[in-house]
């Protein structure tokens, strides 16, 4: 009877590339209670971003009717980290507020 | 936001969830709180909206009010498997190995050992470990030697290597985009363009079936960047690659320009290269097609191109003339800048049957032609340009005989910035290419 062959053994390396250590951070405290609190919109560039907005804030006034909001709106895909004005405008935006509500449109 | 001390819930589609948390996590902040809505993606039914959101208001009040965990204060780094040799098999498992990791196209690929990988090296005079990119999602280190793993993967030659970083290179421009096309719903995908002498070096085919898989160049480069934009870029189908019908020439696109036979200046010599130098530009490509000219005389090529650009995008076109068809074109006084602007001028469609027309007296919502309802007829039967300006066209030659053109829709961000790189070569690059020269297919006759 013949013997069969023994297969080949490959030693592989990995295609799958290695990251440097990225800092972690972790996310800000969160608020109490959102009554009185200015809560900032922040619309992406897609259609659906502010009719979003509008319906979240139409039931956290429901909710909480002491509740304000501001809005800041991005026009082209990745605005504030391209355009140094824009981002600039944006964290002036965030300084006033005391939580962000982001609506991504698509 | 959250870095300037601000809680944040971000609302995305549910099928965005995946992407959105690699995003977050590729930045440093892998507890982003995300909220998964089922508002489909670019609604415009209020009903819809209003319905979605309120049925998620509970969990956007709680993003921003429930208090943090503790991995959401201080998140635990992930333990990364930074392992060189990734595992030791047959042939067989191997392919297994890496299909279960995620890491192939679902076809089975080359074993990337040591030697084989040297061999790959062999193609550029850069070190192995130098990084040439890190591309968003993922910002991973792309060195040399990951993009020669992925090449060997790929079944490319070591002569590719030149094309292949060349390639990388052109992805980490800001205005490619490359962080929006690579993972769009829209699935765009890299159609690579090549130009300049390498196309002979290498056996780039740039004639009959250009699209057709079965050229090693052509479908070993664009497999290799294909699999570099998964492995490296950390691109992967359903997860942070959100394209919804997907798109088949994500598997590699790349076109060799017949400029031996084309009439007109090359498309590196149209972005300021030098005829001898060797170059790559990208197009991100969504859709494409193949049509006929209405005659053969310049009436009906340029006829047919104007009738078949479609009216309801907002796209850069790339048209690929067969030899033939630009030399007529040439023969009959028309230069690329021409047609370019003949096809802008005389492509048009009644107004109401514009995508701007709704847009514009509908929607309050940016507008990517920057046409404004002043610029657009207040009769709906008046005829406005599909293709904004001239610069919204690209032209080449390339493709087999016969009278066949094609039309390819794509990225359409800054077009007056062409995405082109010269290709740089190795000290030893003739050796090289003799080397290999012969690895070339000769179909016989039957």
């Amino acid at each position: 009877m013949p013997q069969p062959e023994a297969q080949s053994m490959y030693e592989v390396l990995s295609p799958w590339a290695e990251t440097d250590p990225v800092p972690l951070k972790g996310i800000s405290e969160r608020l109490k209670s959102l009554e009185g609190m200015t809560i900032g919109l922040h619309a992406d560039n897609k259609p659906a971003a502010v009719p979003i907005l509008k319906v979240v804030k139409k039931r956290l006034q429901e909710r909480y009717p002491t509740v304000k909001f501001t809005h800041f709106q991005t026009k082209l895909i990745d605005e504030i980290d391209r355009y140094p004005e824009v981002r600039e405008r944006f964290v002036e935006w965030a300084k006033g507020v005391d939580a962000v509500v982001g609506a991504v449109g698509d | 936001m959250e870095e300037l001390g601000k809680p944040v819930c971000v609302i995305v589609n549910k099928g965005f969830v995946p992407d959105a948390k690699s995003a977050a996590s590729g930045k440093g902040m892998p507890s982003a709180r995300i909220i998964s809505s089922p508002v489909i993606p670019n609604c415009t039914i209020e009903e819809e909206i209003d319905a979605g959101i309120t049925s998620v208001i509970e969990d956007i009040i709680a993003g921003l009010t429930k208090p943090l965990t503790d991995e959401e204060r201080t998140p635990s780094p992930k333990k990364a498997d930074n392992a060189r040799i990734i595992f030791n098999g047959t042939l067989k498992e191997v392919n297994r190995f890496f299909y279960k990791r995620g890491w192939t196209d679902g076809l089975p690929v080359v074993p990337p050992t040591e030697e084989e990988v040297a061999e790959m090296l062999s193609g550029t005079d850069l070190p192995p470990d130098h990084v040439v990119a890190k591309l968003v999602p993922r910002n991973a280190n792309m060195t040399v030697e990951r993009i020669a793993i992925n090449a060997v993967m790929a079944g490319a030659l070591p002569t590719y290597m030149p094309v292949l970083i060349a390639a990388v290179e052109i992805l980490m421009e800001p205005y490619v985009y490359f962080g929006q096309f690579g993972v769009s719903a829209g699935a765009f995908a890299p159609m690579w363009f090549l130009n300049g002498p390498i196309r002979h070096d290498l056996h780039v085919n740039c004639k009959a079936g250009i699209l057709s898989p079965g050229d090693i160049a052509n479908s070993g480069i664009g497999r290799a960047l294909s699999l570099i934009i998964k492995n490296i870029a950390g691109i992967r189908k359903g997860v942070e690659d959100m394209g919804v019908m997907g798109n088949v020439g994500k598997i590699g696109m790349v076109v060799g320009e017949n400029e031996e036979e084309s009439p007109w200046d090359p498309l590196h010599v149209d972005h300021g290269f030098e005829r001898d130098d060797s170059c790559i530009t990208v197009h991100f490509m969504d859709n494409s097609q193949v049509i006929t000219p209405y005659h053969t005389d310049d009436n009906g090529i340029l006829r047919v191109l104007c009738d078949n650009i479609p009216p309801g995008r907002q796209l850069v076109y790339t048209i690929m003339f067969n030899a033939e068809t630009a030399r007529i074109l040439s023969t009959r006084g028309w230069s690329k800048k021409d047609v370019r602007e003949y096809i802008c001028e005389y492509a048009r469609v009644p107004a109401y049957q514009h995508r701007v027309w709704e847009r514009v007296f509908t929607e309050a919502s940016p507008n990517p032609w920057g046409l404004r309802r002043q610029q657009m007829p207040i009769d709906p039967y008046e005829t406005v340009r599909k293709i904004p300006n001239p610069d919204w066209l690209r032209i080449l030659v390339a493709g087999g005989p016969l009278s066949s053109m094609g039309i390819y829709g794509g990225d359409h961000f800054d077009v007056q910035k062409w995405c082109t790189k010269k290709i740089q070569l190795p000290a030893n690059w003739n050796k090289l290419v003799a080397k290999y020269k012969n690895v070339q297919h000769n179909y016989a006759f039957y």
